[in-house]
Parts: C-alpha cells; sequence; structure tokens
C-alpha cells in the first residue's frame, strides 16, 4: 500500500494560489493567502494550500510553528482575519449557517482526545449524528457499533471514557468523527498524548482509513506514518509553509537549512 | 456488649493524650452540666400526650401536648378546618414526588412533565375549582406553602440561573454587563430587602393590571434571589470544564445551545453538587422569611396557634417544632447531596 | 443577514438594550402615576424632618423629635454595631469548633458537629424565635439573676456585662496609634504571612507609652445588684442578646466548616515535611498550615462576614432597631416608601462592596507576598 497515490499530484513547493473560485468538485480544502493574528503575534503568515479529494497530508513543523492552527482553521475552531478558506466548496465566513455546515462534514481528531466523560462510548459516538444529523437513537446506535468494529473495540460501548485506556480512548474519537460520515478527517497531533506502547493502535486505525481514500489532514510527528501514507508532507516554522513536497523527496533531499536541521532532530 | 478492645479503643480516643484527656473533660463537664436539665424539660416533665392545658400548667417541662393537639393548625395555618385534608394530601405528594426524584434512575426528561403536571394538581387541589370549594392564597398556609414556595422557587431559578450563568460568561459585552448587573446587585442585598421591595414597592412600580397577588411576588423574590446564587454556582462549574470539550463538540457540528445542553452543563453541574445542595439548602430555609411580608407560612401558623388563650403559649416547643421541620427538610437534602457526590466518580 | 455571527451578536445585544431601557422607562412612569394618584410627594426633603418615631434601643443617642436621617444613621450603627460583634464572636468560636471537629476525640468532635449540623440546617429566623421565646422561660427575674461568669448578670431582663469606660483623650491617643498602625499597614499584611502577631511588643510598648503620656483613664464598670435593679455595667436587653446570640451561633457553625475545610485543604504532606525537619505540632500549624489555610480561607469567610451584615436584618423577628426596622418604620410612617427602598439598596450594597473590597485588597495582599 506505500507510495499508491503519489503520481496523482505532483507538487512544487508553492501549489497554485491564483484560482480564486473552486466550483471544482476535485478540490476538498483551498486556502489562499491565509493569516491569522494573536494580538500581535503573527501565527499563520500567507499560507496558501489546496488539498485534492483523497489526497493525505502530513503537516510537521516544531512547537509553535502555527501547524494546528492551520487545521484548526479548517473547521474555524480559530478564526483566520486576513484570506480565503473553501472547504468542499463552501467559503468560511462568519456564517454560522456555513460554518455548522462545513463542521458537519470534516470530522476531527485531538491530541487529548476530547471524548465526554459524563457519557458512555456509545452515548459518545451518537450524540452528534442524533442532535446534528436528526438519526434516530436505533439508526445512530447501529452506525456507532459499525465504527466501534472498526476501530476494534466495540466490547467497550458502554463503559465510561474514564475505564478507557489513551489509545482506546483516541479510537473511539476517531470513530466519533467517523459517525458523522466525514468528508474530510482533520488530526491535530493524535499520538503526542500516548504511552509509546498505544500508538500503534491508534496508527493503525489511520492508515486503514486512508487506504479507503478519506481525505485526511495529520499533524504529527510520526515520521514513519508520513512516509507510509503520506501524499505530501508539509514542513512549517514561525507560521510559514516552509516546503512541501512527496514523502520521497522531503525525506532523502530536504530543500530548507530549518526542514534539514527538524529533520534531524526529529529523525535522530 | 462492647468488646474489650473497643473499649481500650474508646478509652485510647477520650484520655490517650493530655490534649484529649483536657477536651474530654471540658466536653464532658459541659454535657454534664447541660444535658440533664435539658432533659427533664424535653421529657421526664414534659407532658406528652394529655390534652388538656391545665396538664401543661401544672407540669415544669415541655408541652408537647399543645404541638399534637395544634397539629393541623401548625401545619396547615388558616386553611379551611373541613378542607385540610387538601393541604395534606399536597404535602404528602410533593414529599413523595422528592423522594422518587431523589432515585437517579427517575432522571429522565419524562420527570420535568410529571413535576410540571403535579404542579398543576397541586394548584388546582390548594386553590380549588372544578368541583372543589375555591380557597384564596391568602388562605394558603404552613407546611404546603413551605413547600410549595421551596419547590417552585428553586424549580424555575435554576433554568434561571444557568441562563444568568451563560450570559455572564457570554462574549457580547451588553449581556455580560446585564447578567452582572443583576447578579451582583441581588447577591449584594439581603432577601429581606428584596422580599420587601416585591410585596411592598411593586404595587408602586406595575401598573394596576399586571399586578400578581402576594403569594406570587413573594415568589417572584424567591426565585429571583435563588437564581443570582445558583447562576454563581453553575458559573463556577462552567469555568472548570475544559476548552477541549467546546471544541470537540464544535468539530462534531453540533450548535450552541446542543453543546451546552447535552455536554457542558451536565459535566459543569456535576463538579458543583456541594455548592449546588448548600445553595438549595440555603433556599429551603430562606422560604421561613416570607412571614415578614405577611405570608401564612410554618412560623406565622405557629404564632397564631400560640394566640390560644386556653393553652399556655408553648412558644419554645412550637419553634423547636419548626425548627425540626426545617432541619428534617435541609438535612436530608444534604445527606442526598452526599450521596450524588459519591455517586459519581466514574467519569474522568 | 441573521446567520452571520457579528450581525447576530450586534443585533441580539441591541434587543436587550432596548429591552432594558422600556422595561426601565416603564417602571418609572408607571411609578409616577402611581405616586401621583396617590398623592404621595416624592423627594429626600423630608429627611431632615423630626420623625417622632421611637427606637426602642440604640447605641447612638437619639430622641423621638430627632430628623429622620438622624434616625437612620441610628438604626445603621445598630446594624453595624451588631454585626461587627458577631462577626468577632463567630470568628473565634469558628475557629475553635472548626478545629476541635477534626480532632480525634469523639466526644468533643461530636458535640462540635451537632452544633455545626444544627446551624445549618435550620433557618436562622426560626433559631432567633426560638432564643427570644426561650429567654422567659429559662432565665429567672432580675432578683435571681444567673451569674454564669464574674461580672455577668443573665435574667429575663437581659444581660449585664461589665463594660469599659475609656475617657476622650485615650480614645484619641488609641485612634492616633491605629491609624499609625494602618500606616504600616503593608509591613503588617507581610508580616500576617507567617502569622506572626501583628501586634508585637514594640507595637504594645509604644501604645502603652503613648497611653501614659496621654495620662489615660481606662476603668472598667462592674454591674452591682442593688436593691431592684442593676447599678454600672452594660445593659443588654433580651431582643440585642438574643440576635447577638443566635446569629453568633448561626455563623459559628458556618465558619467551623471553613476553617475545617481550610485545614483539610494543606495536605497531609505539609504536616510530615514540617515533622521531617523536626518542628512541633503547634509551630508546624502556626509556620506552615496557618499562612497556607488563610488563603484557602479568606474569600468564604469574607462571603460568610457579608452573609453577618445581611442576617442582621432578621433583627425585626426578634423587634430590634436594625436598620432595616428602622427604615421599615420610616416608610410606613413617612409614605417615601420610593425613597427609602432606594436608601436601603444602597446602603446595603455600600456594606457589602466595602467588605468584599477590603477581602479583596488581603487576598491581592497574601497573592503578592506569595511571589
Amino acid at each position: 500500500m506505500t507510495m499508491a497515490t503519489v503520481e496523482t499530484k505532483p507538487t512544487g513547493t508553492r501549489p497554485a494560489a491564483l484560482k480564486q473560485t473552486s466550483l471544482n468538485t476535485a478540490t476538498a480544502i483551498e486556502m489562499i493567502g491565509v493569516n491569522k493574528w494573536y494580538g500581535d503575534f503573527h501565527v499563520l503568515r500567507d499560507i496558501n494550500l489546496k488539498v485534492e479529494r483523497g489526497e493525505k497530508l502530513v503537516i510537521c513543523g516544531p512547537s509553535g510553528s502555527g501547524k494546528s492552527t492551520m487545521i484548526r482553521c479548517i473547521n474555524r475552531l480559530e478564526e483566520h482575519q486576513k484570506g480565503q478558506i473553501i472547504v468542499d466548496g463552501t467559503e468560511l465566513t462568519s456564517d454560522l449557517k456555513k460554518i455548522d455546515e462545513i463542521r458537519r462534514d470534516v470530522g476531527m481528531v485531538f491530541q487529548h482526545f476530547y471524548l465526554f466523560p459524563h457519557l458512555t462510548i456509545l452515548e459518545n459516538l451518537t450524540l452528534a449524528p442524533i442532535w446534528v444529523r436528526n438519526m434516530t437513537k436505533k439508526d445512530a446506535e447501529e452506525i456507532a457499533m459499525h465504527y466501534l468494529k472498526r476501530v476494534k473495540i466495540p466490547e467497550q460501548a458502554l463503559k465510561y471514557p474514564g475505564q478507557l485506556s489513551g489509545g482506546q480512548q483516541q479510537r473511539v474519537a476517531i470513530a466519533r468523527s467517523l459517525c458523522m460520515s466525514p468528508k474530510i478527517m482533520l488530526f491535530d497531533e493524535p499520538t503526542s498524548a500516548l504511552d509509546p506502547e498505544m500508538v500503534k493502535e491508534v496508527l493503525d486505525t489511520m492508515v486503514s482509513l486512508a487506504v479507503e481514500g478519506m481525505t485526511m489532514l495529520c499533524v504529527t510527528h510520526e515520521m514513519g506514518f508520513a512516509r507510509e501514507v503520506a501524499d505530501r508532507v508539509i514542513f512549517m516554522d514561525a507560521g510559514q509553509i516552509v516546503e512541501m513536497n512527496t514523502p520521497n523527496e522531503f525525506f532523502k533531499n530536504p530543500q530548507h537549512e530549518r526542514t534539514k536541521l527538524f529533520l534531524s532532530q526529529i529523525l535522530h | 456488649m462492647p468488646s474489650q478492645a473497643s473499649l481500650r479503643q474508646a478509652a485510647r480516643l477520650l484520655f490517650g493524650s493530655p490534649l484529649n484527656a483536657a477536651l474530654t473533660l471540658a466536653f464532658g463537664a459541659m454535657l454534664a452540666v447541660a444535658l440533664p436539665p435539658m432533659l427533664r424539660w424535653l421529657v421526664l416533665d414534659a407532658v406528652l400526650f394529655n390534652p388538656d392545658p391545665a396538664a401543661c400548667r401544672a407540669a415544669s417541662g415541655a408541652c408537647w401536648s399543645f404541638i399534637y393537639v395544634k397539629s393541623g393548625q401548625l401545619l396547615f395555618g388558616i386553611y379551611p378546618v373541613e378542607e385540610r385534608w387538601r393541604p395534606a394530601l399536597v404535602c404528602l405528594l410533593i414529599l413523595a414526588l422528592l423522594g422518587w426524584s431523589v432515585r437517579p434512575a427517575s432522571w429522565t426528561p419524562r420527570l420535568l412533565g410529571l413535576w410540571i403536571s403535579a404542579l398543576a394538581l397541586i394548584v388546582w387541589m390548594m386553590g380549588g375549582g372544578l368541583g372543589l370549594e375555591e380557597v384564596p392564597t391568602s388562605a394558603w398556609g404552613g407546611l404546603p406553602v413551605t413547600l410549595i414556595l421551596t419547590v417552585v422557587a428553586i424549580g424555575i431559578a435554576f433554568p434561571v440561573g444557568i441562563l444568568l450563568a451563560l450570559a455572564r460568561r457570554s462574549t457580547m459585552p451588553a449581556v455580560r454587563i446585564a447578567a452582572v448587573v443583576t447578579i451582583e446587585s441581588v447577591r449584594g442585598l439581603p432577601l429581606l430587602s428584596i422580599l420587601f421591595v416585591a410585596s411592598i414597592m411593586l404595587p408602586l412600580f406595575l401598573p394596576e393590571a399586571l399586578l400578581p397577588d402576594k403569594f406570587v411576588r413573594a415568589l417572584v423574590a424567591l426565585t429571583i434571589f435563588a437564581a443570582a446564587y445558583l447562576a454563581e454556582v453553575i458559573r463556577g462549574g462552567l469555568q472548570a470544564i475544559p476548552r477541549g470539550q467546546y471544541e470537540a463538540a464544535a468539530a462534531l457540528g453540533l450548535p450552541f445551545w446542543r453543546t451546552q445542553y447535552r455536554v457542558i452543563l451536565p459535566q459543569a453541574i456535576r463538579v458543583v453538587i456541594p455548592a449546588l445542595a448548600n445553595t438549595i439548602i440555603v433556599m429551603i430555609k430562606n422560604t421561613s422569611l416570607v412571614l415578614v411580608v405577611g405570608l401564612f407560612d410554618l412560623i406565622s401558623s405557629g404564632k397564631a396557634a400560640l394566640a390560644d388563650p386556653a393553652w399556655p403559649s408553648p412558644a419554645a416547643e412550637t419553634f423547636l417544632f419548626i425548627g425540626g421541620i426545617f432541619f428534617a427538610l435541609s438535612f436530608s437534602f444534604a445527606r442526598f447531596a452526599d450521596f450524588l457526590e459519591r455517586r459519581s466518580p466514574v467519569a474522568r | 443577514m441573521f446567520n452571520d455571527a457579528r450581525t447576530r451578536s450586534i443585533v441580539i445585544q441591541c434587543v436587550l438594550v432596548a429591552a432594558v431601557v422600556g422595561a426601565a422607562a416603564l417602571l418609572v412612569t408607571t411609578t409616577f402615576t402611581n405616586l401621583q394618584t396617590r398623592g404621595i410627594p416624592i423627594g429626600f426633603d423630608f429627611l431632615s424632618m423630626p420623625s417622632r418615631i421611637v427606637i426602642s434601643e440604640a447605641i447612638l443617642s437619639y430622641k423621638s423629635r430627632d430628623p429622620y436621617y438622624w434616625a437612620i444613621v441610628v438604626g445603621l450603627a445598630n446594624t453595624v454595631f451588631v454585626s461587627a460583634l458577631v462577626i468577632v464572636f463567630s470568628s473565634v468560636l469558628g475557629l475553635v469548633v472548626g478545629v476541635t471537629r477534626l480532632s480525634s476525640n469523639p466526644l468533643a468532635a461530636g458535640t462540635c458537629r451537632v452544633w455545626v449540623e444544627i446551624a445549618r440546617n435550620s433557618p436562622p429566623i426560626v433559631l432567633l424565635i426560638f432564643l427570644y421565646s426561650l429567654w422567659w422561660k429559662v432565665l429567672p427575674p432580675v432578683a435571681d439573676a444567673l451569674r454564669p461568669l464574674p461580672g455577668v448578670f443573665a435574667s429575663m431582663r437581659g444581660l449585664m456585662v461589665p463594660s469599659v469606660h475609656i475617657s476622650l483623650a485615650t480614645a484619641g491617643v488609641v485612634l492616633i496609634i491605629v491609624a499609625g498602625m494602618l500606616f504600616l499597614a503593608p509591613r503588617l499584611a507581610g508580616s500576617l504571612r507567617n502569622f506572626r502577631p501583628a501586634l508585637n511588643w514594640a507595637t504594645v510598648a509604644v501604645l502603652l507609652l503613648g497611653l501614659w503620656f496621654a495620662d489615660a483613664t481606662v476603668s472598667m464598670d462592674w454591674p452591682v445588684f442593688a436593691g431592684s435593679n442593676f447599678q454600672g455595667g452594660l445593659e443588654l436587653t433580651p431582643e440585642l442578646s438574643t440576635i447577638l446570640i443566635g446569629l453568633t451561633i448561626y455563623t459559628t457553625g458556618f465558619i467551623a466548616e471553613i476553617v475545617r475545610g481550610g485545614v483539610l485543604s494543606v495536605g497531609s504532606g505539609q504536616w510530615d515535611a514540617g515533622r521531617s525537619v523536626g518542628l512541633s505540632r503547634s509551630k508546624i500549624l502556626r509556620l506552615i498550615v496557618i499562612p497556607q489555610m488563610l488563603r484557602v480561607i479568606v474569600p468564604p469567610l469574607n462571603s460568610q462576614y457579608i452573609n453577618v451584615v445581611k442576617n442582621s436584618t432578621l433583627a425585626i423577628a426578634v423587634g430590634y432597631p436594625d436598620f432595616f426596622a428602622v427604615m421599615n418604620t420610616i416608610i410606613s410612617k413617612s409614605s417615601h416608601s420610593i425613597e427609602g427602598v432606594f436608601i436601603i439598596l444602597g446602603v446595603y450594597l455600600a456594606l457589602n462592596l466595602t467588605l468584599s473590597s477590603a477581602a479583596n485588597w488581603y487576598n491581592r495582599r497574601i497573592a503578592i507576598v506569595e511571589r
């Protein structure tokens, strides 16, 4: 399964920022000249990025480089101040209706899982299908059990998050997103808070998702995962996309000094 | 029969160290002075069941037979005597419902419906109409007034308090300021002054047509008061919820109110159960203040019963009895809250 | 478009402001029309007119021909007097009861627990009325008054306690010294950090020296039973005694719980650490536990103090003329109800604001010192 889709998207370091509108249904996400500030601090500088459907991107970079902020702008957990973000043909503005539409179709997995501790696993999974997609409880539970089987922990359905291990919780979190049948999945350092022996079970789940053709943006330092499934790897530093390339090129032949330094630190 | 070991244990606790021995002696002496006369007055020299006022005059102890004889008037005030079965049933209904609601298994949306329909039933039973003799609120009295005021005031104040707490955390400055001013000024005032404004000033503030009766006015004051305090307690709980919970809910596409209702509030309220219980106990006790604005609660009906010249006016016994009712209500609620707190550690 | 976040926020806020303004306008206009139809004048001029109301007891001197504003001041002084005494008594007792509850001695801890549960679960007003009704039942007539402590007499007529007479000059000197100490308050707050007694020997020496120079006269006045009545001392009427005792019992229960929570909040690790460096139990308490405890207990303690001020309005239930009772009388007597209500609300808000800003100041002090 390695490198199966590399040839579908030849990329340079600066993808097309020229196309202004995106009626092209092959485009899942388009960011054009996106800028964001926290007060005086410039977190995102002129981000230009286009993600095709079915594409898998891995984003890495030192902490504070803006990588989490960037993907959090895609479902508007953070608000960008300048530029355009177009998700699935809809531009993100302060229009609440459109924000809701986009969030419904974009799943997100967090570093610290953020399961709802007062609800059982099953209730965690059915919450959004019932109250956002207006499904019946029965249908929602059917779907929830389906995805719990997918992440291989159907037997935990009636437990509370606090009773599960970190790896199991993260798999539940992935299943919770999948229950909304998202078109795009965002992963924000999904394995960083896990004990080493649990990283693999989560990565396996993510790989199987990738194989099925899900559009994925992953902020992660798991370079093995990047090599295995990514179509492109993005390196960010100081709020900018410094380098973007196929995993092969990225790891073998990094262009920028900062990338080289980062890779030398992370790959030992 | 206590075993040797437990006796030794007791001796160690009572006299094990100089400090403990001193404490035992000091408290022992205090109790030895205070308890015997109390016991004599409460039980040994008291008139327990003899319903003759003369017996009470003759005895040096408490006059419990007064409570026994006057229990109807103490509990139901000036409610028409032949209709007293109605407030009695209402009290039983409220207490039974409270007992039922205590079971965590019955915490479903249906419970709310149950309470609302019970409330309609209560109002009909108390007020009459539709086949029952009509009794105006001015004739309601005693325990049912206390119970209705407590339950309804807290019942309405709870959602209002939640709204105020959310408003105080709003990003909209006007909403936030309005909430802060409301909460802080109500909390800065004694309840008596709020009751006073509601019962005496409202007739001046409002046009005649909009003016509710005395009972409703007191209820409004109690509700506003409770809402402000509950709002602060709930806000404390909201502050304890990590931002990630909001983000996870947002990422799933849950809209604001759904997020609050399904995700945030259930957790926030669980965090503040002890503080919430304290506030509710304060409210149970606070309903006793409505006598100052002329409502016929337990204290007023006690005072009225004491006015009977046939009896030697056993005031201390009467107020002990009334205090005992309040104590039973708040104490059992406090134990219930302890139980809730112990029950919820599964999460997290 | 209402779906836009910013537009929505602006619209909601505008609607809210409009609703508040509208409601206020409605209230004001209906109030004025109501007042006009009833022919009630409005304004604060009445305050300087003679009140002719009766205030049964007061710590300031009051005659019924005094103006309304003086009656209000007299009531306020009563409220402050009662609140201050209750705060002092219940703080001391609450500390004792709270710490005793943690004792391993079951008799002592149990008795204190009963006190706390009774206080926390009974309405203060019932407690007050009950105590008031006990007054005549339990206490003997004046002739055979109880003497629970030397110089203290308890009878149906109230409590007689010794009073301290301080000459005006002495009071002045004390005031000057207190002002001086307040001037040194930052140092004082700093010393509280280690819970050193704020009144150290130097201050006491300065105080005594000052008193000696000022030729101070401080005398105790002991009550003496003379024939049919008491001579000397300070008389506390049954009403005043009831409200003092009742509110103290009530507040002590709450303060004891706060103190207990404060002690428990300092983890046992702190005790172990103190023991490991060889400190005695009392030194650990004084040097390690109490300073940390203060931070935990000051905020809830302050809200209890505010509660004391609010609960002092219950004096109305036993007929002690505190500020609220006096205002109540004034309102029913003068028919200036609107003005009266504004005075009531303003005074209580001001009192509570004063107390809570004092607590905030103290909180900030210990927080800054900590860094």
